[in-house]
């Protein structure tokens, strides 16, 4: 089994619900942001490039299968499920953010700060508390807490805690123009599998050599 | 001791005091006092990691050269050298330490070593370097070890004869170890494929060469304080402007090579990586090049050599020269988000993928594709606090320990 996503370009509005959904869910601090949607070719999101057409694109961690965030993790806090989830074990992580410098997609964020802080400076309201109150462990290692330490990186983890549950990942279920889809690569008769082959999927920065397993489908025209 | 070591002495003391007084404010109120961002996640600390590094080289090029190639006129600097190596190598630690989000958990480096992390190589072969020194250091001090210093003496028949004898033995290891710290150090950031700027097979062999230019600065720096430009000496100091010239020449060499073939083959991401160094920090990239090739040129002429003042001066500028170069290795590697794609439908279009720049800013973007950094105070006097501590660790081992050779 290897776990993986698929977003269909055409379906995305860009209307950045999975970016909400999954800072919510997963307890994300003030400016940290593990998912988000950008409009390529143009300087603003949801404004139509200059040339070209609009569309969407989100952004989150590629769960790679070489994926060089884990290769050069000093401790091992970064590490990849048998499934192919690339997590990060919060309780590891000596926050050098060498993973910061190997990740080409730009997905991992640091706590610059106790959380609690940057609340305050952002001026949420003290009484907001979003998100899973409950830890998860897999195995043992602590891959989801409410209360992030500062001082440690963090990124996309496949939302673990919820597949525990049987559920997909939160951007899965918020997304209201159902663009993602979870499935098993490895299956060639998987859904994603199926529509990786027949709508020409692709990786972002396949010249890099990490083997990402979230595959994006092309769109063929935008409504604007 | 005299009264400018002491106003060093209490200078530098008071320096490493505030670098602590800084790194306890960090330590309390997370990175955030730093000016680093999610995209631009290395900034000094780092670099002054690859500097030290670098100057730590001093020793290897002395002992080698004195007990591997028998140049006998190096002698009396063998053991500066050997301190020296020691200082900077500390120096390189203390300098990364500030860098760690949760230092309590350093140690987990040792508890849990992902052995394909050249940071975990890097963390080995420091220590090891720094074991080393202060064994050669040792060996070679071991026939001066009298009065009170014999309490730390080994006890044997001759020492000088076995002082020989074993730092010509540990000369080929402390060769390796100290081509081993520029090499591994270079790896950090050589093997990320997902920094253009640092991802070239070059970087290894330049940080060796950057490395004999200031290693061996450093040790011409310290000697001229100690012994002055004495007419004994000039030998000796001939063969250290040598080797700091061919090293610097050695090194430009292999930089331009690297651009050269970048700009030739005219891939547009190089372009604008190399763009960063060469347009944005064009000033501190003509300081890089032009202070080193300055003070080398100067250092080939004996009369330079014969003043204890230009000779200082000429190493300084050859250090400065390569911490500018060091402070260079981040900009165009983090300036930049490395997510480019040319979005469908658009030609000849190169397009940065934002990411959350995870610092608040009232009137700033969430989402950036630009970082531009400059180090804060907190970081300046972390840093200088290791500068501090380097100068503090010379002049009090020279004044305790038989470092010096007596004037005869």
């Amino acid at each position: 089994m290897k776990r993986g996503m698929v977003i269909d370009l055409e379906k995305c509005i860009g209307c950045r619900s999975c970016a909400v959904a999954c800072k919510s869910h997963n307890a994300q601090p003030a400016g940290t942001w593990w998912n988000r949607v950008l409009t390529p070719g143009s300087e603003y999101h949801a404004v139509p490039p200059e040339a070209g057409m609009e569309y969407f694109l989100p952004i989150h961690c590629q769960h790679c299968e070489n994926a060089p965030c884990e290769k050069v993790c000093p401790v091992g806090a970064t590490y990849s499920t048998e499934d192919g989830e690339v997590l990060v074990d919060y309780e590891r992580c000596i926050g050098c953010r060498y993973c910061m410098a190997a990740c080409p997609y730009g997905v991992r964020q640091f706590n610059w700060q106790d959380p609690k802080k940057s609340m305050d400076q952002y001026q949420y309201s003290a009484d907001y508390y979003p998100g899973n109150p409950r830890d998860f462990r897999l195995k043992g290692r602590l891959v989801y807490t409410l209360k992030r330490p500062k001082g440690i990186v963090e990124k996309c983890n496949f939302c673990v805690q919820y597949r525990a549950q049987g559920l997909d990942p939160a951007c899965v279920r918020a997304c209201p123009g159902k663009a993602r889809f979870v499935g098993d690569l490895d299956d060639p008769k998987s859904e994603v599998s199926r529509m990786i082959r027949r709508r020409n999927g692709f990786n972002l920065l396949p010249d890099k050599g990490t083997k990402p397993t979230v595959y994006y489908l092309p769109p063929s025209r935008k409504e604007l | 001791m005299s009264k400018a070591e002491k106003i060093t002495l209490t200078v530098t003391g008071l320096m490493m005091l505030a670098g602590l007084a800084a790194y306890g404010y960090q330590f309390k109120e997370g990175l955030i006092v730093t000016n680093m961002a999610n995209p631009y996640s290395w900034g000094l600390y780092v670099s002054g990691l690859a500097f030290f590094v670098g100057n730590a080289a001093g020793g290897l090029v002395l002992s080698s050269l004195i007990y591997l190639f028998g140049v006998k006129s190096l002698k009396p600097f063998a053991k500066l050298g050997a301190l020296a190596a020691f200082a900077n190598v500390t120096a390189a630690m203390l300098s990364i330490l500030p860098d760690i989000g949760q230092p309590l958990r350093a140690l987990n480096v040792l508890f849990h070593p992902q052995l394909l992390s050249p940071l975990v190589w890097d963390v080995a072969v420091l220590n090891l370097y720094a074991v080393l020194s202060l064994i050669y250091l040792y060996i070679l001090m071991l026939p001066e070890l009298k009065g009170p210093l014999a309490k730390i003496a080994i006890k044997v028949d001759n020492p000088e004869e076995f002082s020989e004898k074993w730092a010509k033995r540990l000369a080929p290891f402390s060769l390796i170890a100290a081509v081993g710290i520029h090499v591994i150090t270079a790896w950090i950031f050589a093997t990320q494929g997902a920094r253009e700027w640092w991802n070239t097979a070059i970087l290894a062999p330049d940080f060796v060469a950057v490395a004999m230019a200031s290693g061996t600065a450093l040790v011409f720096i310290v000697s001229i304080f100690v012994y002055g430009a004495k007419e004994e000496y000039q030998p000796a100091y001939r063969i250290m402007a040598l080797i700091m010239a061919i090293a610097t020449f050695v090194h430009i060499f292999f930089m331009y090579n690297d651009f050269f073939i970048h700009i030739w083959y005219g891939n547009q991401e190089s372009l604008d990586t190399l763009a960063v160094t060469l347009k944005e920090y064009a000033g501190v990239h003509a300081f890089e090049v032009l202070a080193p090739l300055v003070a080398v040129i100067l250092l080939l002429s004996k009369k330079v050599r014969q003043s204890a003042f230009a000779v200082v001066a000429c190493c300084s500028l050859l250090v400065l020269g390569v911490f500018a170069h060091r402070y260079l290795l981040m900009p165009a590697a983090f300036e930049r988000v490395p997510l480019t794609l040319h979005p469908l439908g658009i030609q000849h279009g190169e397009w940065s993928a934002a990411i959350a720049s995870g610092r608040y800013s009232p009137h700033g973007d969430t989402f950036v594709t630009k970082w531009d950094y400059f180090p804060s105070g907190i970081e300046f006097t972390v840093f200088l606090g290791v500068v501090a501590f380097v100068c503090f660790l010379l002049i009090v081992a020279i004044r305790t320990l038989p470092i010096v050779k007596e004037a005869k």
